[in-house]
C-alpha cells in the first residue's frame, strides 16, 4: 500500500516536472482501476487500451472491472460515487444521464487537460456542467436512422430513398415482392422510439429553434407540424401493414438478425446495432446498409446523431494523475487506432486526427457522408433539451399497434413531458 | 376406482414436474451445446453442432479465468456464512424457546423486523467502510449472516420446542455445563432442521446476486452470479455462453439439493405443528 502510494506520487511528480520542461512522453507508474459497462465492445476496447497503455508504461498495473448496463448500472454508478468507492476511471452516458450523477460534486473537471483541444465542441457540450468539462469520448458517434438489407435492395432494383415518399414507395415494392418491408420489435419497447427520435433532424430543418422552445414550454409535439411528422410516419407505416408478422413479440436481438439475414428490409435503429451484427451474424455484416430517416424534401436530407458515452474521473480518485493520463491516451489518435484494431469502426470519432480504417462495414461507410463536408447532421433532441418524457416508448407502441392515432399520441406525450419538466424545476411549466 | 384416480393424479404430477422443472433445464443444456448464431434464435431446437467444450473453455477463460476466482469466492462465502448462521441461529433459537423472560416479546419483534424491513444499501456501505470491512470477503460474510439470520432463528425456535426439556435436565443432573448441554445434547437433536437451514441458506447465498454486486466490488471479489454479466448486456448477449455459464453454476446447488433432498422436507415440517 505504502509502496503504491509512493510510486504514484513519484509518477505524478515526474509527470509534473516533465510537463513543465517539455512535451516529452512521461513514463507513468502505479495502480489504476477502471469500471466499464458490460457491452462487449466496451470490454474489448477497454482491454485493448489497457494492454496498449501498459505496453508503453510497464510500471502501471490496470485492473478492469465490469458493471451491468441499464437501470442496474445507473444504481451501481450512483452508489459507488455516493460512497466514495468508485474506480479511478469509469464509463457512463453523456447528456441527460450525465447530469443525473451530480457531476459538480462527484467528478473531477478535465477542462484544462491538453487533450481537450482536439475533442469536438459538440461532444464537450454534452459532458459539461457549470462551465467545466468532465468527460472524454469513449466511442465513436452514432447515428439514428434506418438499417436496410442490401441484397433485397439489389434484387428489387431499389434506390436508397431521399424523401419519405420514396421510402414508402420502396416499402410498397418490397411488400409486393412478398417480403417484410419494416421490422418492429416491441418486446423491447425502447426500439419503438426510433421513427420519432431519428426524425429530429427533419424537425430542426423546418423549426431551427424547436429544442429551445420545447424546453421553455413554448412548442409542443402535437401543435408543431414538423414535430408531429415523426408520429405520423410511424402511423403511416403501421396502417400500410408493412410490419413483420411477429412485431409485437420480436425482440431487439431478433430485429438485428432479421435485417442482417434479409428476413426484413428496413429496421429503424441506432448504428450501434452494427456491433451486434458483427458479433452475432458476422457473415451478413456486408449485407446491411444505412440511411438517415428521410424527410419530406430531398434537399434537406440529414442524419440525427447521438453522442457516445464518456470516460470520467471521480473527484476522490486514488491516483488522479495516472487516471487523467490514461483518459488522455484514450482520447488521442493513438487511442482511436487501438479501438479500430480491437473492435473495428462503428462510426466517426469525436477526436481530431482520428482516422477510420479503409475496410469499414457498408453501414458505417453509408453514415460517413453525413459527417463530412457538404453532409448534414444534427444532434438528437435529448442532447439539446433535458426534457424527455419517460413514457414515449409505450405511447409509440400504441401508435405502432394501431390503438392510438398520431395526433392523440403526440398530445399524450406532451402531457407526459410536463411531469418530467416539473420535476426538473424548469421555468415556464 | 380410487386406484385409477391415484395413478392419474401421479401421472399428472409427474407431467407437471416435467414441464416446470425438467424442460427449462433441458433448454439450458441444449443452448449450451449451440454456437452463437444458432443460440441467438433462442428456440427449442436440436444443436446443429457440438460446441459444448468450446463454450465451456471460453466461459472459464473469459476475463482472465474469472470463473475460477468466482467459484473460490462463492464457496468461501457460502460455507463460512452458513456455518455461522447455523451456530448463531441455533443458539438464539434455543435460548428463546427455553428461557421465558419479559424481553422475549421485544426480541421476537426485532427478529420479525429483520425479516420485514428491507436493508438500505448506501448506509450499510458507510458502516462497512467505517469498520474497514467494505469490499472484503469477511465483510460480505457478515452481511449474508445478518440478512439471513432472522429466517434461520425462526426455523430453529419452532423446532427446539419439540425437544423435551427433560433431556436438558437429565444432562445437567449428569454434570453437563451449559455449553455441553447445547453442543452435545441439543445441537445433534436439531439435525433435521439444521439440514433444512444448510440447504435453503446455502442455495440462497450461493445464488445471491444483488448483495455481492453492491457490497463486494472488484475483480478479485467476483462471485459466480456476477460472472453472468460477462455474457449478457443491454444491447448484445452471447446466449450460448450465457447458458453454458448458467449450466456450470447451477451444478453445485443442484448437487446439494440432490444429496439432502429427503431430509429437507422432514426438517421443514418438523417444527410446523408445535410452535
Amino acid at each position: 500500500m505504502m509502496k503504491t502510494k509512493t510510486l504514484a506520487l513519484l509518477g505524478a511528480s515526474t509527470l509534473g516536472m516533465l510537463m513543465t520542461a517539455s512535451a516529452v512522453q512521461a513514463q507513468q507508474s502505479g495502480y489504476l482501476t477502471i469500471l466499464v459497462d458490460n457491452g462487449p465492445q466496451s470490454i474489448a476496447t477497454m482491454e485493448a487500451w489497457a494492454d496498449a497503455y501498459t505496453a508503453e508504461n510497464p510500471d502501471v498495473t490496470i485492473d478492469i472491472e465490469v458493471r451491468p448496463g441499464g437501470g442496474e448500472g445507473d444504481n451501481i454508478v450512483k452508489t459507488r460515487l455516493a460512497t466514495g468507492a468508485m474506480a479511478d476511471v469509469f464509463s457512463y452516458n453523456s447528456g441527460s444521464l450525465f447530469q443525473a450523477i451530480n457531476p459538480t460534486q462527484n467528478l473531477m473537471p478535465l477542462t484544462d487537460e491538453p487533450f481537450q483541444d482536439s475533442v469536438q465542441d459538440s461532444f464537450k457540450s454534452v459532458v459539461s456542467a457549470d462551465g467545466e468539462v468532465y468527460g472524454a469520448p469513449f466511442a465513436p458517434a452514432m447515428g439514428g436512422g434506418i438499417l436496410y438489407n442490401i441484397p433485397i435492395y439489389e434484387e428489387l432494383g431499389l434506390e436508397v430513398p431521399k424523401t419519405w415518399d420514396e421510402f414508402m414507395a420502396n416499402n410498397e415494392a418490397i411488400k409486393q415482392a412478398g417480403k417484410v418491408p419494416v421490422i418492429q420489435t416491441y418486446a423491447d419497447t425502447w426500439t419503438s422510439q426510433l421513427f420519432v427520435l431519428s426524425d429530429f433532424f427533419n424537425v430542426l430543418a423546418e423549426e431551427p429553434d424547436f429544442a429551445e422552445k420545447f424546453t421553455a414550454n413554448e412548442a409542443k409535439f402535437a401543435t408543431t407540424p414538423a414535430a408531429l411528422r415523426g408520429f405520423e410516419k410511424l402511423e403511416e407505416v403501421a396502417e400500410a401493414d408493412y410490419f413483420n408478422a411477429d412485431f409485437g413479440a420480436a425482440s431487439y436481438a431478433d430485429g438485428v438478425r432479421m435485417v442482417a439475414t434479409g428476413e426484413g428490409a428496413h429496421y429503424p435503429m441506432l448504428t450501434f446495432a452494427i456491433g451486434a451484427i458483427a458479433e452475432t451474424t458476422p457473415d451478413h455484416l456486408d449485407h446491411v446498409g444505412f440511411f438517415a430517416q428521410p424527410g419530406d424534401s430531398a434537399e434537406s436530407n440529414g442524419l440525427t446523431t447521438w453522442m457516445p458515452d464518456s470516460l470520467y474521473v471521480p473527484k476522490n480518485a486514488a491516483s488522479p494523475e495516472l487516471a487523467k493520463d490514461f483518459v488522455a491516451f484514450v482520447a488521442s489518435p493513438e487511442g482511436c487506432a487501438v479501438r479500430n484494431e480491437a473492435v473495428g469502426a462503428t462510426g466517426p470519432y469525436m477526436v481530431a486526427g482520428c482516422e477510420l480504417p479503409d475496410d469499414v462495414p457498408p453501414a458505417v461507410s453509408d453514415m460517413m457522408p453525413y459527417f463530412q463536408e457538404g453532409g448534414q447532421n444534427a444532434p438528437a433532441l435529448e442532447f439539446l433539451s433535458p426534457v424527455k418524457g419517460p413514457a414515449l416508448e409505450q405511447i409509440l407502441v400504441e401508435v405502432g399497434t394501431g390503438s392510438r392515432s398520431a395526433e392523440d399520441a403526440a398530445a399524450l406525450y406532451d402531457e407526459d413531458v410536463r411531469k418530467q419538466a416539473q420535476q426538473l424545476g424548469l421555468e415556464g411549466w | 376406482m380410487t386406484r385409477r384416480a391415484s395413478i392419474l393424479g401421479g401421472a399428472a404430477a409427474i407431467a407437471t414436474t416435467f414441464v416446470v422443472f425438467v424442460i427449462p433445464f433441458i433448454f439450458i443444456v441444449l443452448m449450451a451445446f449451440k454456437d452463437r448464431q444458432q443460440s441467438a434464435l433462442r428456440d427449442f431446437s436440436w444443436p446443429t453442432g457440438f460446441h459444448l467444450w468450446e463454450n465451456v473453455a471460453e466461459v472459464v477463460k473469459t476475463r482472465n479465468w474469472m470463473m475460477i476466482t468466482a467459484f473460490i469466492n462463492s464457496t468461501i462465502i457460502t460455507v463460512v456464512s452458513v456455518t455461522l448462521l447455523v451456530i448463531f441461529a441455533a443458539m438464539v433459537g434455543y435460548v428463546l424457546a427455553r428461557r421465558k423472560t419479559r424481553w422475549n416479546g421485544l426480541i421476537e419483534f426485532l427478529i420479525l423486523a429483520g425479516l420485514m424491513v428491507p436493508p438500505a444499501v448506501v448506509p450499510t456501505i458507510w458502516l462497512l467502510q467505517g469498520l474497514k470491512l467494505f469490499g472484503t470477503l469477511h465483510g460480505m460474510i457478515l452481511i449474508e449472516v445478518a440478512y439471513n439470520l432472522p429466517f434461520s432463528i425462526i426455523l430453529y425456535r419452532a423446532f427446539v420446542a419439540t425437544i423435551p426439556r427433560d433431556l436438558d435436565e437429565a444432562a445437567i443432573i449428569d454434570g453437563a455445563r451449559p455449553l455441553d448441554v447445547f453442543f452435545r445434547i441439543v445441537l445433534p437433536l436439531l439435525w433435521p432442521v439444521t439440514v433444512t437451514n444448510i440447504v435453503v441458506q446455502s442455495v440462497g447465498i450461493f445464488n445471491d446476486f444483488t448483495n455481492p454486486l453492491y457490497y463486494l466490488p472488484g475483480n478479485a471479489n467476483a462471485t459466480v452470479q456476477l460472472t453472468l454479466y460477462n455474457f449478457q448486456s443491454q444491447f448484445s448477449t452471447a446466449y450460448n455462453l450465457l447458458f453454458t455459464n448458467i449450466l456450470l453454476i447451477t451444478i453445485p446447488p443442484l448437487l446439494v439439493f440432490l444429496f439432502f433432498n429427503r431430509q429437507i422436507v422432514a426438517g421443514m415440517t418438523a417444527g410446523a405443528v408445535k410452535g
